[in-house]
């Protein structure tokens, strides 16, 4: 069994509680305009350059032998800055196990453990539990972020100690629309969460015009009844990583471009 | 904010200044010994001072005179140094005074003790601290008065006496020309003041705040006019916290004040210093991490777990060990007893692995090519140690009188230990294990500044081990490079019989060191510098702040321990609330707890940022806290790198 993972990310502070390690899956099924982390949609690994300080040599185009130029087109062992890299690797259970337990003396210092992020961990449910089965027995805190919308979601959630689950949207059409996938699976989940005795946290993105409106916010709170809630303020910057894919960010200054 | 604290910050004060002409002095010293001379100044600069009491000043003190020009003109220094070596400035300086003497017995008390020269100056500024008492008077300011009215004489009697007593002190050496004047374990010998008044109902926690923060101001009036390689280089260090002489936890409430006292007062002046151990309660890291969010880069952090254990094998008595402060920047001294001169030279860690991979045709292992470094430490550790004899200090008669000297080492600074770690893991990696390459064909596109090998250039700077990724490769390749530096040190004895220390820190020579070689074997390019102190590589692209506390508390500091911490940059936004400053507290414990020695931690404000924009090779480390992910602030574009530093000047 294999995953591909595009980032792994030491002391994270805002991923569950002390300082966490992240690794972030990569593949996601759903496709919300305000997306920040856009190399973790498809699961295919992709080319991420750092254009901005990039000296134009063009060194990375000239044609070479190397197996990345025949699949990519450019050559990130050319560069001589070291601004391309490829974002997505796969790693084998074992591996990802034994790069996460180089890291126990730190996590266990610093009261934290390991978070899998995306992406959307839902579509690699068994690879994690198996590894967070192995990494619990070792002692170590396990979370998940997920969006709640996939099948062997209580599986997923039985596997880690916390669960910190997105709520975007309360309405489905909007649902439908920001995101491209419906919510009711996501709900029916949240409402098995819910009803679990599992240590939980939602969230709720507050993207401007879309997620934060009144509307929506009561809503999710009736729905939540005061289960553990957490809103995360809006970053313009969440548009940051687009350019070095090459693509374009839909959601800008409140916009749908 | 203070009033006297924003009149100080738009340099109002300067209005009271006069400047006296660079050959003043040394025109009408002509034939008198150097004693003289500095007594003679020391007398002019006490008696032409014009006592000035700031509206709302609690502690008062300021230099009206601001410049201190020189004792000897350039010739008689020219026949001075013929014959003498001369450190920096020619003053004993980069010390820590008895300031506890002064404020529980007063100058009287010192002057007992003095010769007349000493008598002399302490005459001189009793009358000035006599004229600030009858300006006090005239303008009705009683409560300045009382602080000056016997205290300078007899000692102080309460709080606010005991930091009028240090302003005096403190300013009385800037006066004699000694600089790089640290302040010692304020905390320790100030705190029974603040404990009596507090018992008394003199004080309150806040009036105290008050007292101290006006206090922090003092240190900010004439730095600007204080000596140092760069504007801030003025060594008003401070210590807060560690063990007292029974090795009991010391942190007490004016620690604590201390540090919220800098957190308030927003200026570089006092620079703090907190030591702590493994055994620190969490409250106290805490209360350090706070402080580090406003962005000044204090505090600094040391581990008494591992600098007492190494002062006392080199040599320091354990009472005195247990009571280290640093000097200006990070050497560790022993306040009053140590005399050292803790930065005298450095030994550049590239130029020695550079020097030793040219200084054969052939290596047959790499345990050769490590036996050739190793002798090259050994040789210019022999030239350095070798190259300082008959120092000559100007002699101080005020600071001596306020020293005990004990200890008289020598400390030799380490730079780019890095860069020379990684240089060594590449080379063994790409030259002897893989032998993807050989030296002299290494050697040639480092000659060539990699430009005719850009692949090579990639290979090392993304995929060779670098020290920060937590890669033995490079982490244990830096502890025998230290190792070895320490060993060459071992046993020599300086011209003032005192030891050598080896550090790891850097001071400048990060910068004069890279500038004098051009590119390394690790893929640093010519021009490009060398981390400060004990950091990475400017250029390595480290995994993260776990990775780089593993890689940086591998090595045995027992044998290097005249100071350089490992340096981390952190984002202010990563301060955001209690739950992340509890976190990045957990963090430095973590440090600790894992036996590093040192750690200077940053919260970088917007000004870092635009210098990062127009620099952006300098400052690849810069982390900025996105949303829910982290970015180096370097590779973001523009447009957002500009709202990061919007959005940093808003929440200044």
């Amino acid at each position: 069994m294999t995953a591909t993972v595009f980032d792994i990310k030491e002391f994270s502070i805002h991923d569950g509680p002390g300082g966490r390690v992240t690794v972030f899956f990569k593949g996601c099924p759903l496709r919300c305009v305000w997306c920040h982390n856009p190399e973790g949609l498809t699961k295919a690994p992709q080319l991420m350059t750092k254009e901005s300080l990039c000296k134009k040599c063009f060194l990375c185009k000239k044609s070479s032998d190397s197996e990345l130029f025949k699949l990519y087109g450019r050559d990130p062992d050319a560069c001589p800055e070291g601004l391309i890299t490829v974002s997505g690797r796969e790693y084998t259970e074992d591996a990802l196990f034994s790069k996460l337990i180089g890291y126990r003396d730190m996590l266990s210092l610093t009261k934290g453990g390991v978070t899998f992020s995306g992406g959307e961990p839902l579509l690699y449910t068994d690879f994690i539990c198996s590894l967070s089965k192995r990494l619990r027995a070792e002692g170590i805190h396990t979370a998940v972020e997920t969006s709640g919308y996939g099948k062997d979601f209580e599986k997923l959630c039985d596997s880690v100690d916390l669960v910190i689950m997105d709520i975007k949207l309360m309405d489905c059409e909007l649902h439908k629309k920001y995101t491209g996938v419906s919510n009711e699976l996501i709900l029916k989940n949240a409402g098995r969460l819910m009803d679990s005795s599992k240590e939980r946290l939602f969230r709720t993105p507050l993207i401007p015009g879309i997620t934060d409106t009144v509307e929506n916010l009561s809503g999710i709170e009736r729905f939540l009844k005061g289960q553990p809630w957490e809103k995360l303020p809006y970053n313009e910057l969440a548009g940051a990583k687009y350019p070095m894919l090459g693509m374009k960010y839909k959601y800008e200054k409140g916009e749908i471009q | 904010m203070s009033a006297i604290r924003d009149f100080i910050a738009q340099k109002k004060h300067h209005v009271y200044r006069t400047e006296l002409e660079s050959d003043f002095f040394y025109s009408q010293f002509k034939g008198l010994c150097p004693e003289e001379r500095m007594t003679r100044r020391f007398e002019y600069m006490c008696e032409h001072q014009k006592p000035v009491i700031l509206p709302d000043e609690k502690i008062v003190f300021l230099r009206t005179i601001a410049n201190l020009p020189d004792c000897f003109s350039p010739e008689e220094w020219d026949e001075i140094k013929k014959d003498r070596y001369i450190h920096e400035l020619g003053y004993n300086s980069n010390l820590c005074c008895d300031f506890e003497k002064v404020i529980n017995k007063g100058l009287i008390y010192i002057k007992a003790k003095a010769d007349a020269y000493g008598a002399r100056m302490i005459d001189t500024l009793l009358s000035l601290c006599d004229r600030y008492a009858e300006k006090a008077r005239q303008e009705g300011r009683t409560d300045v008065y009382e602080s000056l009215k016997d205290a300078p004489r007899y000692g102080a009697k309460s709080f606010r006496e005991a930091l009028q007593l240090f302003r005096i002190v403190h300013f009385a050496l800037w006066m004699e020309g000694d600089y790089h004047n640290t302040c010692g374990r304020f905390d320790q010998y100030v705190w029974p003041y603040l404990k009596a008044d507090l018992e008394k109902g003199i004080q309150t926690r806040e009036s105290a705040l008050e007292l101290l923060e006006d206090f922090f101001v003092s240190f900010n009036k004439d730095s600007d006019k204080y000596v140092g390689v760069q504007q801030g280089d003025n060594g008003q260090s401070m210590m807060l916290g560690g063990v007292d002489s029974d090795g009991k936890e010391a942190f007490n409430l004016l620690s604590e004040l201390c540090l919220e006292a800098s957190y308030r007062v927003l200026m570089i002046d006092p620079k703090i210093n907190l030591r702590v151990s493994k055994n620190t309660p969490d409250s106290v890291f805490i209360l350090g991490s706070k402080l580090t969010k406003a962005g000044l880069g204090f505090p600094q952090y040391s581990n008494d777990d591992v600098v007492i254990d190494a002062l006392c094998d080199m040599g320091y008595d354990l009472e005195d060990a247990r009571n280290y402060t640093v000097a200006a920047c990070w050497e560790f001294i022993i306040p009053v007893k140590g005399a050292d001169i803790a930065n005298i030279n450095a030994l550049n860690f590239p130029a020695v692995v550079e020097k030793a991979a040219r200084s054969k045709p052939e290596f047959k292992s790499f345990d050769e090519l490590f036996c050739a470094v190793e002798s090259e430490i050994n040789d210019q550790c022999l030239k350095m140690t070798e190259g300082i004899n008959n120092v000559y200090f100007i002699p101080s008669p005020f600071q001596r009188l306020l020293l005990e000297p004990k200890y008289h080492n020598f400390g030799i600074h380490g730079t780019g230990v890095a860069t020379a770690a990684d240089s060594l893991a590449a080379i063994k990696e790409l030259v002897f294990d893989k032998k993807q390459i050989t030296l002299p064909e290494l050697l040639k596109a480092v000659d060539e500044n990699f430009e005719n090998s850009p692949e090579l250039l990639n290979k090392l700077r993304t995929k060779a081990p670098k020290m920060g990724s937590d890669d033995d490769r490079s982490d244990l390749m830096c502890s025998r490079l230290l190792q070895s530096f320490a060993d060459s040190l071992k046993g020599k004895k300086n011209c003032l019989g005192g030891r050598f220390r080896a550090g790891t820190g850097t001071a400048m020579y990060y910068l004069w060191h890279a500038d004098s070689m051009g590119a390394s074997c690790d893929g640093r390019r010519k021009g490009e510098p060398f981390g400060t102190n004990f950091s990475p590589s400017i250029f390595a692209q480290t995994k993260g702040p776990f990775s780089i506390i593993s890689s940086f508390t591998k090595q045995n500091f027992h044998d290097v321990i005249n100071g350089g911490p490992l340096t981390l940059e952190f984002s202010q936004s990563m301060f955001g609330d209690d739950e992340s400053i509890t976190k990045i507290a957990m963090l430095v414990k973590a440090f600790i707890t894992k036996g590093g020695h040192q750690l200077q931690l940053n919260a970088v404000n917007a000004e870092t940022l635009k210098k990062a924009q127009g620099d952006p090779d300098s400052y690849r480390q810069l982390i900025v806290r996105i949303w829910g992910w982290s970015a180096y602030f370097v590779e973001l574009d523009k447009k957002f790198q500009d709202h990061v530093i919007m959005r940093r000047e808003y929440s200044l």
